[in-house]
């Protein structure tokens, strides 16, 4: 009997690792999947002579610089002239400060004009007349064959792999004798229903098109609930509740982020907000862990921080008019010291780090300039060291660094329990809730990843964070193809958050890296977490032209 | 927007960095996994962890002597069996160091690369039989010691205990300060050294007979004492004009210590070495202490002394088994061994252990002498009707410890008997006479076993 339980046992921790590389697979499949294909959305023709700009991108920038989407080569042209950009209604034109001035239809440009059909732009010496692309090129499909269209998957298969991967996960919980085997699949079957409904609405009221960036943010949402569930059926209906806000949020997230000038008009007042929720936090914050960084109202304990991480990227970034416009970072650079200062006050030295690597990746994204991104690391290896010279409780975390096992009832206790359990567990693991690691102290927040390795086996907790990981190339993938830069921006940056919050998270636990006290992205238990996470996951949804662009018939 | 797309290759750099260090991560967890599994921290092993979901172990005749039910671990109905087998099975505390429990956690408990901890429990099978080791304990209760037997043509150990024991279901608790229980975590088999006395004269008889030609043929004459080197060696008796044969049945200290110091350190230490007295051996992988013969500063009368296992001279019981497996077998021993399958349940992975050999110890022709001497010692001296029905070959030894305390008994023999291809080591801890104390044990033992 007890052999027979063992197989079944250990089989269905072995479809687990398979589905899960199905969906993961066959997600990013599908996100390279109706993509449109690379071909001029409208054309530039020089009235005096025959070149014709062929305009491929939402915003396009137009100077003699080499790296311009439009490059004019022509020295009355300035490096950096003027950006054409298409909005819902048409296409616009803006001077970006250039020497010469832009000309439409022989008026001088200022601001923002829109630029339509047979409309003659000015630039410099040259004079460029918008023209549709039939107009210029007779058979537009022989210019189209470079993408090629792998087939996708439906996206109600991958939701019903995502459904049937959470149940197999049930199965394999309901299997312990340590978990209520009630309590987990209500649970599963009350997340299983949300994720149809944000299914449906999102297919039949918003009429998208696409679901996988949703479907594997799904996936790893349930994988935490589902895990923590095994400790705590308490905990678990609280990450419910928190995971189906982040839904939520994300809905209204990418609905606030479809007219970028809209979010622009924001933008000061949540730098404010931002900057509000921090003051209260340090005010009237209670200290957890060493670290100053909750909330408690009622019942309830938010971390503040958690979304300020979504106002500091709506903060950092533009569209590219006004990219081109102001060059100037004083004023973000002024926000993420504020921002970065309070989390060091609060003690949160985790976020802070993540703050620090989103404020250098905004920056590069928006200056380009790789030795201002150098010299941010060595500005923050500097503040490192100061750091540890007014909080020696760090240095103290330093010390086990590389050497937990001498400090495995002291400093290294946690990463030391990480590695052991996470060899205890095998490839396959010993099943969701057999674990011992789970009751180390704070084991499903911070020590997610080796919970994961002992009871899903380590090629499952490895697949999954791929698919965490996956987030980042999916994103690279959408950034090209953005309505704007803003889009592009913010998509590369969250992701880039999450990429590298996912890795101190894992690597801190695993003693590859020294810091602990951060959470997984979407594993991790934690409200505000999973709030935020969500958040930042609007921002690659955005990123993709196909989210607003595409609509299902 | 071209150029902030070629910016975010710095995101494909991110991710193939995070990529670089998952894989690191993972290539040292295949690394260290056995290792850092094994850490005293894991609860899967430590303290009583992972005991109550360990697989059970049997003796040789299917007999449940430990097994796991409802998270405890549970030990033999019978007291003194519990006891009998203690330092070989071990308790739920892993005090008893070389016990298979503590030794064969792992696989009791089911560690395997594939699947971790997850519940895949192997059961131990074990060459004792739980009966003759229980009668053998309830000999040997009041006394501290140890006795083996083995099957000295297959290498099974039916018989294993070790004295004082406990009981593992119901540990005292003034186990680790009444005088009674003195050194009750140590399994005296494979982790005690004691000196051999008399017993050792095997291995100067055979470094004698292999390199003095006709020493069979020489008469020693014995006057109870003779000056070696300026100072005494003392025998028990006087036994005046003796030759070789009745020397080693009459255990006469000056013939072999003459032979020790005529043989010459070299060969003594050679021999001695050969038969394993310095060997550290592994009975499956529970490595025994290594006994110690060295006479490198040692001087004639010292030599002399070391010749009938004094002076500095410590035998392990195991190595001693073997040389009694080696002389019942012709010179070549054969590996004794205490687990006989490791099993998941599934035939086609289940460890069996197999018969094995070492390598030759005592020439044939010199392995008959010695055989032919201890048939003679238990006929002449002991009476072969001290082992009933047997035909049984042995040598005692009565091993000063010095210190006021009592001799240390030994007796070691086997059953010259192919059918009954037994060796057996019995050491009584200050028992006086190897042939009072030991002796009676060493019958119980081997009667237990009769058919």
């Amino acid at each position: 009997m007890s052999f027979i339980f063992n197989f079944a046992d250990i089989s269905v921790r072995i479809i687990l690792p398979i589905l899960a590389v199905i969906i993961v697979y066959e997600g990013y499949v599908s996100i390279r999947h109706r993509r449109r294909e690379k071909r001029p959305l409208i054309m530039l023709a020089d009235v005096d002579s025959n070149n014709i700009y062929p305009v491929y991108y939402w915003e396009n920038s137009i100077g003699r610089r080499k790296s311009s989407d439009i490059q004019i080569k022509d020295m009355t042209v300035s490096r950096e002239h003027a950006v054409l950009f298409r909005r819902e209604k048409a296409w616009f034109i803006s001077d970006t400060g250039s020497k010469s001035g832009v000309y439409l239809n022989g008026k001088l440009v200022r601001g923002s004009v829109p630029v339509y059909v047979n409309a003659v732009l000015s630039i410099g010496s040259k004079n460029l007349m918008l023209k549709r692309v039939s107009d210029c090129i007779n058979d537009i499909s022989s210019d189209s064959s470079a993408e090629k269209n792998k087939k996708a998957v439906h996206p109600f298969l991958l939701m019903l792999t995502v459904s049937l991967f959470l149940l197999f996960l049930t199965i394999d919980a309901s299997l312990s004798d340590n978990i209520n085997k009630k309590d987990i699949f209500i649970i599963f079957g009350i997340f299983v229903g949300i994720s149809w409904l944000f299914y449906i609405i999102s297919t039949f009221v918003f009429k998208r098109a696409t679901f996988e960036l949703e479907s594997i943010a799904l996936m790893l949402t349930g994988v935490g609930i589902i895990i923590i569930a095994g400790t705590n059926t308490r905990q678990a209906y609280v990450q419910l509740i928190a995971g189906s806000i982040g839904i939520i949020c994300y809905c209204c997230l990418i609905k606030f982020m479809e007219k970028t000038d809209v979010v622009a008009k924001y933008r000061f007042s949540i730098s404010i907000l931002a900057i509000l929720l921090l003051a209260i936090n340090l005010i009237f914050g209670d200290v957890k862990n060493g670290a100053q960084n909750w909330i408690e109202i009622g019942s309830i304990s938010v971390q503040p921080s958690e979304f300020v991480k979504i106002a500091f990227i709506f903060v950092g970034t533009s569209t590219l008019n006004q990219l081109q416009k102001s060059k100037n970072l004083t004023g973000f650079i002024l926000f993420s010291l504020i921002c970065i200062g309070a989390l060091c006050l609060m003690g949160d030295f985790g976020t802070a780090c993540i703050f620090y690597v989103t404020f250098l990746l905004i920056s590069f994204m928006r200056s380009g300039s790789i030795t201002a991104f150098i010299l941010g690391i060595a500005a923050a290896v500097i503040g490192v060291i100061v750091i540890l010279n007014f909080k020696p409780y760090i240095a103290t975390r330093f010390e086990a660094w590389g050497h937990v096992w001498e400090y495995a009832q002291t400093s290294g206790y946690q990463q030391a329990n990480v590695l052991t359990y996470s060899a205890s567990g095998g490839l396959f693991g010993v099943g969701i809730g057999n674990g011992e690691l789970r009751y180390i102290f704070a084991a499903t927040s911070d020590l997610a990843f080796g919970v994961m390795c002992e009871e899903l086996g380590v090629v499952l907790a490895i697949i999954i964070v791929c698919a965490i990981a996956g987030l980042a190339l999916y994103t690279r993938g959408s950034i090209l193809r953005s309505r704007s830069t803003f889009y592009s921006i913010s998509a590369c940056t969250a992701a880039g958050l999450l990429l590298f919050q996912a890795a101190l998270n894992i690597f801190g636990a695993t003693d590859i890296l020294p810091l602990t006290g951060v959470t997984l992205p979407f594993i991790s238990q934690g409200g505000s977490s999973i709030i935020s996470v969500w958040g930042l996951l609007s921002f690659m949804k955005a990123s993709d032209e196909r989210t607003y662009g595409v609509k299902r018939k | 927007m071209k150029r902030t797309r070629n910016r975010s290759i710095l995101l494909l750099i991110l991710t193939v960095t995070f990529f670089i260090g998952l894989i690191y991560f993972a290539v040292n967890l295949i690394i260290h996994q056995e290792e850092w599994a094994s850490k005293p921290m894991n609860q899967y092993v430590s303290g009583s962890g992972g005991l109550d979901r360990a697989g059970t172990i049997y003796d040789r005749n299917g007999i449940v002597v430990a097994s796991s039910s409802n998270g405890t671990r549970n030990y033999s109905n019978n007291v003194n069996i519990r006891k009998a087998i203690l330092h070989t099975v071990g308790d739920s505390t892993n005090n008893i160091a070389t016990s298979v429990q503590v030794f064969y956690r792992k696989q009791l408990i089911g560690f395997n690369a594939l699947t971790g901890y997850s519940n895949n429990s192997h059961d131990i099978t074990l060459t004792l039989d739980s009966e003759v080791c229980r009668k053998v304990y309830e000999s040997m209760e009041n006394v501290k010691g140890t006795t083996i037997v083995y099957n000295y043509k297959t290498g099974e150990i039916v018989c294993l205990v070790s004295t004082p024991s406990y009981d593992p279901e119901n540990i005292p608790s003034d186990l680790l300060t009444n005088a009674k229980y003195d050194g009750a975590y140590i399994n005296r088999a494979i982790s005690s050294t004691y000196a051999p006395g008399s017993i050792f004269k095997i291995v100067t008889a055979a470094a004698a007979i292999d390199t003095i030609p006709n020493v069979m043929d020489r008469t020693f004459t014995c006057n109870g004492s003779k000056l070696i080197n300026g100072e005494l060696i003392t025998c028990m008796l006087e036994h005046g004009e003796i030759d070789m044969k009745t020397a080693m049945a009459k255990s006469c200290n000056i013939a072999f210590a003459e032979l020790a110091v005529e043989v010459g350190k070299d060969i003594m230490t050679e021999t001695a070495n050969k038969m394993g007295i310095n060997t550290k051996y592994y009975i499956n992988d529970i490595p025994t202490k290594s006994g110690n013969y060295n006479v490198s500063n040692a001087d004639d009368n010292a030599l002399a002394w070391s010749g009938i296992g004094q002076y500095t001279d410590l035998v392990n019981p195991i190595s001693m088994l073997i040389i009694c497996g080696a002389i019942a077998n012709n010179g070549t021993p054969v590996k004794p061994y205490i687990i006989s399958e490791i099993s998941d349940g599934n035939i086609l992975t289940n460890d069996k252990t197999k018969t094995e050999y070492y390598n030759q110890m005592i020439s044939p022709s010199t392995n008959s002498v010695i055989a032919d001497m201890l048939d003679y010692t238990m006929l002449s001296h002991y009476g072969k009707d001290m082992f009933e029905g047997m035909d049984i070959c042995a040598k005692t030894g009565t091993a000063e410890v010095g210190g006021g305390k009592q001799p240390n008994a030994w007796m070691v023999g086997y059953s010259k008997d192919e059918d009954f291809p037994y060796a057996f080591v019995v050491v009584v801890e200050e028992g006086g006479y190897g042939i009072s104390s030991a002796g009676p044990i060493a019958v119980t033992a081997m009667k237990a076993l009769l058919p």
